[in-house]
């Protein structure tokens, strides 16, 4: 063979072993890509997801009043570990009272006589609080001795999807303190009362 | 003889065109699929770390971690770098790190099983993938320099939104104070979506939550400090039938994934960092039949861990897993293993599979610490690969690579009577890098003649590449409460 076609074949061979090499070294800067690219939306702060819609619109309504409990004195029988009975009436739904079984009262000192015609017994109203049924009646008195009956033990159905409040109305009655006696409380999960807020109106 | 060299350089062009148009990428046409993930409007990329796959920029995300190796109630994490991503087909991953305050010399990309040499050159690292997987790169040797990708396989099987069973999370930054699923509901959560809330699974069955977003506990402060309180992300109580799939969970104030007394649980693909006190990873206390594969946990306290807390324990699998222990054990059983005071307690049909530590810098790699009253028994740990056994333990204690007692502990609730382990199998264990260049100590120890540890087997045992095969070259110290410990 000639030095001539000898030296033609180098040459291709050289070529040959040299593109496949620089498109190799290519190809990783440009690997073909279909991308999808998933895109924020528009916000400026971190938002409750739409999919949930804000249950508080479908909450029990309480009365545009004052609250006559909030941080009064309160007096209550034994409570479990550390849910202690003045975390009822301390404005936050996070904290609550627990009773140590059944019948289980608390009571307000409201500091002083008015008109009273609403209790509302609220639990936190987040929804890992499942729903449940706690058997309640409401007595007033005058003089912290004497009570009497204005709202009879009645079962009411506790559920986020309302607030987990329920709301106990009666005939205006004076009043200079307010026992709310529990009966029985359908959770699985404790062996007494448990009220997170109790509101008096 | 004078036409060999003229078929010798033929035949060597046929071979170099058959190789070059043979490598995947270029005879394959076929495309790479990649689905990335804008990051809510509302927070910033990191600006410690820029990362690129096949060119298209990635959210980076800044997720809290601990580099404090020892149990410290007040301890501040610190943060390193995560993002994510979804493909199919190959995909190279560059890395740079302007944040760093240094330049990037070296990089070393984990798990090392894969064999990836990444290449680093003008403060970039750059290095190529063809599985999805979590893949963790050191840089300049300093594990406190680390950044972990996890690049998911394609999501299949999203969930309807119009469905009235699906809860439905798009992209963006989200926040609620809690979501607790009922009997047949789904949550997705987007890849690009950072939710701040806790999911509850109570009571519940058939429930699933999948996706490729976050869920963020950095809106809590620590569990333990005044006025705040455990929000564990994913809580499952007497749950049964739930699958979760693909999300990641980050900043947790506690525990990250946990199960009560629940059933039928198959989680696949989750990603959990932690960096705060109590920041388990995956824990199950008194469950039966479940299944953990294809996941990630970087824990600031035990990482993967099995307790009876209420009745007893049973067929939980652990398979295909990444594990990086800054704090506390890798793979524990205990120390509660009868908290409830039932009858009769067992932990039983546990395996760990193909479980890769990256690192574990506390306490022991392997352990069974029966500190209450249960029957222990049929553990196996297959395929272990432990690349980092940095074990420095509390005080000189508790550092050994393989630990299993019957003994008392703070944890206990049986106080006056103790349980036994029986069959336990290891079966392939390969540490690659010790503390100290040696083989680390191990201990098995019974209580009484009543209460032993029986029949363990340790088969497979390759340490700083050394063959083990007696109990004294594994430094293994056996009390006279034990038997049948061998080691093949």
């Amino acid at each position: 063979m000639s030095r001539i076609v000898k030296t033609v074949l180098c040459l291709a061979a050289a070529l040959l072993l040299i593109f496949p090499c620089a498109a190799l070294a290519q190809e990783i800067e440009t690997i073909e890509t279909i991308v999808t690219v998933v895109a924020a939306p528009e916000q400026t702060k971190a938002e409750r997801p739409p999919c949930f819609p804000d249950p508080a619109d479908n909450f029990i309504p309480l009365p545009d009043a004052e609250n006559l409990a909030q941080g009064k004195p309160v007096l209550s029988g034994a409570h479990t570990d550390v849910y202690v009975d003045k975390n009822v009436n301390d404005g936050k739904t996070d904290t609550y009272w627990e009773s140590k079984g059944f019948p289980a009262e608390i009571t307000f000192d409201l500091q002083g006589s008015f008109s009273v015609s609403t209790v509302a017994v609220c639990l936190n109203p987040s929804s890992i609080w499942e729903p449940r049924v706690q058997e309640i009646a409401v007595a007033v008195s005058l003089d912290g001795e004497s009570f009497t009956e204005v709202s009879p033990a009645e079962k009411y159905q506790f559920d986020a999807a309302t607030g987990n409040r329920v709301r106990i109305d009666f005939e205006p009655t004076e009043a200079a303190y307010v026992k709310v006696i529990f009966t029985m409380n359908s959770s699985s999960r404790t062996g007494g009362a448990q009220a997170a807020e109790i509101c008096v109106y | 003889m004078r036409r060999k060299p003229l078929a010798l350089l033929i035949a060597c062009m046929l071979a170099c065109l058959t190789a070059a148009y043979a490598t995947p990428g270029l005879a394959e046409a076929k495309p790479t699929l990649l689905t990335i993930y804008e990051g809510p409007k509302t927070m910033v990329t990191s600006p410690v770390a820029t990362v690129l796959v096949n060119g298209y920029e990635l959210f980076v995300y800044d997720v809290m971690v601990n580099h404090e190796h020892i149990w410290n109630a007040n301890t501040q994490p610190t943060t390193t770098p995560m993002t994510y991503f979804d493909f199919e087909g190959r995909v190279q991953i560059e890395l740079t790190m302007p944040g760093l305050g240094h330049p990037v010399e070296s990089a070393e990309v984990l798990p090392l099983s894969l064999g990836i040499t990444p290449e680093v050159r003008d403060g970039a690292v750059r290095f190529t993938v063809t599985e999805p997987g979590q893949y963790t790169v050191v840089l300049n040797g300093s594990v406190n320099q680390a950044v972990h990708i996890f690049a998911n396989p394609l999501e299949t099987d999203v969930p309807d939104p119009d469905d009235p069973d699906v809860f439905y999370i798009g992209p963006g930054e989200w926040v609620m104070d809690a979501i607790a699923l009922q009997d047949n509901q789904t949550l997705y959560l987007s890849g690009g979506a950072v939710l701040h809330s806790i999911i509850s699974v109570s009571d519940a069955q058939n429930v699933r939550i999948c996706g490729r977003g976050m869920i963020d506990g950095s809106d809590y402060p620590a569990w333990n400090q005044p006025g705040s309180y455990a929000r564990v992300p994913i809580d499952l109580n007497h749950a049964k039938d739930v699958t979760i799939e693909g999300i990641t969970l980050v900043n947790s104030n506690c525990w990250n994934l946990n199960s009560y007394s629940s059933r039928r649980v198959s989680i696949d693909n989750v990603k959990i960092i932690s960096g705060r006190q109590n920041g388990d990873g995956f824990t199950f206390q008194s469950c039966i039949d479940h299944t953990v594969t294809n996941s990630f946990a970087r824990t600031w306290d035990d990482s993967l861990v099995i307790k009876n807390y209420s009745g007893s324990t049973q067929e939980i699998t652990f398979r295909h897993m990444q594990v990086w222990t800054d704090l506390a054990q890798s793979m524990e059983i205990g120390y509660e293993t009868d908290k409830g005071l039932t009858l009769d307690p067992e932990i039983s049909d546990v395996l760990f599979e193909d479980i890769t530590v990256l690192y574990n810098f506390h306490k022991p790699v392997i352990s069974i610490h029966n500190s209450d009253d249960a029957f222990v028994h049929d553990i196996t740990y297959r395929n272990i690969v432990v690349e980092n056994a940095l074990m420095q333990g509390d005080n000189g204690f508790n550092k050994e690579l393989i630990e299993m007692t019957l003994q008392n502990s703070s944890w206990s609730t049986v106080r006056d009577e103790f349980g036994s382990i029986d069959n336990v199998l290891i079966d392939g264990l390969t540490v690659l890098n010790t503390a100290n260049g040696k083989v680390p100590a191990s201990r098995i120890s019974g209580q009484s003649e009543d209460n032993r540890i029986t029949n363990v087997t340790l088969k497979n045992v390759s340490i700083l590449g050394n063959r083990i095969t007696d109990l004294k070259a594994l430094k293994l110290s056996v009390n006279e409460y034990c038997e049948a410990i061998t080691i093949e």
